[in-house]
């Protein structure tokens, strides 16, 4: 499907690329962090910073995860 | 004489492990009536409201709890983010990625069919066949019908939002004159992530929600601001 002959809302968005989707990780880290600092800290001015590193943790840690985890499929393969 | 603990010293006359130091003991802060810890989530309750009240408003608008409460910054912050992540997910697996309990893949109720020699078994309810009216799922077995879509549970507790994309999960995948569906059902990653998105909306608020109303039950403790250097 081409972009522009997507539906919003109606159609799944066409990011079939593998090279595409785990873009979708950094919304996902950054709502899951402001979210969570914001409940958190004390008060809201400490929230940005606090988010911000909490989320590079997140991304950080996928990323490790995903290189692990290609390590080990990899080493079964061969 | 006096000791400081946590300090490297090679003098031994005023090491707190020394002989010496344990018969002059140091003196210590004068103890309090009890012990008060800094929790985990701030106390800074501005307005009184009914913790029922700043429950359902919670969940009825995402952040509205804060909202109550005063605190219109923090609500600002936790509602745009999880309705920004929910309308997110929509976009990404599109509305027919709501599985909607009691209802099938084509919009229609599901029925509990009457027993054939495989037992009894849902299908949708077509108004033209007898075979198919039976009751409906969600009032015969909806425990069972839950469980079979177990996101829906994370996914209704972002609020009404979740309700009104129930909606058009089901309009959009009814059968129109042309035969098919008016929304697609998306598959693989974009459904797995369209999921994901619209559910941890909902967790989220879960966690908005119980961080509000726990804000508006707790009694406004000054201590705490009063002597900031006995939680540090």
């Amino acid at each position: 499907m081409h972009l522009l002959a997507w539906r919003p809302f109606l159609d799944p968005i066409p990011i079939w690329a593998d090279s595409v989707w785990p873009w979708l990780l950094l919304p996902l880290a950054a709502a899951v962090s402001l979210v969570y600092k914001s409940v958190k800290c004390r008060t809201m001015r400490q929230v940005p910073r606090e988010a911000a590193v909490i989320a590079f943790w997140i991304i950080f840690g996928m990323i490790a995860a995903a290189v692990v985890l290609a390590g080990v499929v990899k080493a079964l393969e061969w | 004489m006096s000791v400081v603990f946590g300090r490297a010293t090679t003098d031994k006359s005023t090491c707190p492990c020394h002989p010496s130091s344990i018969i002059q003991r140091p003196r210590l802060p004068p103890r309090r009536g009890r012990i008060q810890y800094r929790t985990l989530m701030s106390d800074d309750r501005s307005r009184n409201v009914p913790v029922p009240l700043v429950a359902l408003a919670a969940w009825l608008l995402p952040g509205a709890g804060y909202w109550l409460l005063g605190q219109r910054a923090r609500a600002l912050v936790v509602g745009i983010s999880i309705v920004v992540l929910y309308v997110l997910g929509l976009l990404i697996g599109g509305v027919r990625l709501i599985e909607v309990p009691g209802y099938g893949d084509h919009g229609l109720p599901l029925v509990v069919a009457p027993a054939d020699r495989n037992g009894d078994h849902l299908v949708e309810a077509d108004p033209t066949s007898p075979e198919t009216n039976g009751p409906w799922v969600m009032t015969s077995r909806p425990m069972e019908e839950i469980r079979n879509k177990p996101w829906y549970i994370a996914q209704v507790l972002a609020g009404p939002i979740n309700l009104i994309a129930s909606w058009g999960s089901v309009a959009a995948s009814k059968v129109n004159a042309s035969g098919m569906p008016a929304g697609y059902r998306s598959h693989a990653r974009t459904n797995e992530l369209g999921v994901l998105y619209t559910a941890i909306a909902g967790m989220l608020n879960l966690l908005a929600i119980i961080d509000s109303a726990s804000r508006a039950g707790r009694p406004h403790d000054e201590s705490l601001e009063a002597q900031p250097e006995a939680a540090a």
